[in-house]
């Protein structure tokens, strides 16, 4: 157990160490999860609980009761946790709304993109529409039913959205927009995107064998 | 693709905000309040019942093969871009119950009461393997160590004796399953309702002359 959690936490390591060094040289922004709290909480929270989750307690220390295996499996937990967040906050540090919204149009989903810009900017408009109709129903005395009120609250909050889509829909008919017309435009190859696919395939392949 | 109209994509946006909206307010909410180590069964269920409810609200409006999936892929990027929201096991959770809910309409080639009830249990259910899989992606725990551990909490939780296991995990699923059931029954009386409204709101701007 213990030679498996120690090959296993090698190799964890190295990759956190991979992920440290792509951070520094090409996502610094990406790194700023490490100053979170909350990060720091759940990653050491796995290893914190291993030994009173897992395997048979055999080490007394104060008034706990510990396990050595749980101990190795927290810690290669917490490993895990911390490599997938990163290499996870890495990742989407570099996505922004309108990269989303471009590789739908060049996948020819132009309209899923309008989609998500759509509501990416509808969920302040919506945290309004949320408050003014709660508080109207709670002026008028709904919270005697809230039941009723509840149920009042979510049709009228639905149908406002429902609503202000007329608006975005007139706008976006006025301006002539067709999700279906339109070529999409092409996604240039480069010579680094050939060395990523092949740098993945590489690394997939070993991640398989090992 | 080509049959969706901009007024389709508007409400596949409105209805992926409005689930977007629950996912990150109250999902980051209750994710603090119960950590991925805790029980998440009151999470999962909780987010699961209210998500397969507005999106299956959403497909009242936007009655198109594929929109359930399409709401869901929304919903999924914008927990991805919200500050709060980098996190795997939500986003595989969002786009699987998408499409399990889409896949449920799509096989029972019906848009009755019954087939969002089944829609939405099905969905709703999908958080009892996702425990599984996502604890041993995150974590690298085997299934027996997950399911020790669901089944400890589970008995906790029902006041039942360990020994129980199946009929544990059994309520545990079913509860998912009435959950579910309750989210696709109140989406299709909530569509209705909303549709009534608006139907009489447009009368009513009719009448008026505006």
């Amino acid at each position: 157990m213990l030679t498996a959690a120690l090959f296993e936490g090698w190799r964890l390591a190295g990759l956190a160490l991979v992920e440290l060094a792509f951070g520094l040289a090409w996502s610094r922004e990406g790194l700023h999860i490490l100053r979170r709290p909350r990060f720091w909480t759940f990653v050491l929270s796995a290893a914190a609980l291993g030994p009173f989750l897992v395997g048979e307690p055999d080490v007394l220390w104060g008034p706990f009761h510990l396990s050595r295996e749980g101990l190795a499996a927290g810690l290669e937990m917490a490993g895990r946790a911390f490599t997938l967040m990163l290499a996870f906050g890495l990742g989407i540090t570099e996505l922004s709304l309108s990269n989303v919204t471009a590789l739908f149009d060049r996948l020819g989903l132009r309209g899923l993109g309008f989609a998500v810009a759509l509501a990416m900017n509808l969920l302040s408009t919506l945290r309004e529409m949320a408050t003014v109709t709660w508080q109207t129903i709670r002026l008028r005395g709904g919270m005697r039913r809230p039941l009723v009120s509840l149920r009042l609250f979510l049709i009228t909050v639905i149908a406002n959205t429902l609503g202000y889509g007329d608006e975005v829909v007139n706008a976006a008919t006025v301006r002539a927009f067709d999700p279906n017309e339109g070529q999409p435009s092409s996604l240039p190859l480069r010579q680094a995107d050939l060395w990523l696919a092949a740098a993945l395939v590489v690394c997939s392949g070993l991640l398989l064998a090992l | 693709m080509s049959s969706y109209t901009v007024r389709d994509w508007v409400t596949i946006g409105l209805f992926g905000a409005l689930w977007g909206a629950v996912e990150i307010v109250l999902g980051s909410y209750l994710h603090v309040i119960f950590p991925s180590q805790a029980n998440t069964f009151l999470t999962g269920v909780l987010l699961g019942g209210i998500g397969v409810a507005v999106a299956l609200t959403g497909r009242h409006f936007a009655p198109n093969k594929g929109s359930l999936f399409f709401i869901g892929v929304v919903t999924a990027i914008l927990k991805l871009l919200s500050p709060s929201g980098a996190k795997a096991g939500p986003i595989v959770a969002i786009l699987i119950e998408g499409a399990l809910m889409e896949a449920v309409l799509w096989i029972t080639r019906t848009e009755r009461q019954w087939a969002f009830a089944l829609a939405g249990a099905l969905a709703v259910s999908w958080n009892l393997p996702h425990k599984f899989i996502m604890m041993r992606i995150m974590f690298g725990k085997d299934i027996v160590e997950v399911y020790t551990k669901m089944v400890r909490d589970g008995s906790q939780m029902l006041g039942l004796d360990v020994s129980a296991a199946w009929l544990i995990l059994a309520i545990l699923l079913l509860v998912r399953l009435i959950i579910g059931a309750i989210g696709g029954w109140s989406a299709w009386k909530l569509g209705s309702a909303v549709a009534h409204r608006l139907g009489q709101q447009k009368l009513a701007a009719n009448e008026t002359g505006r």
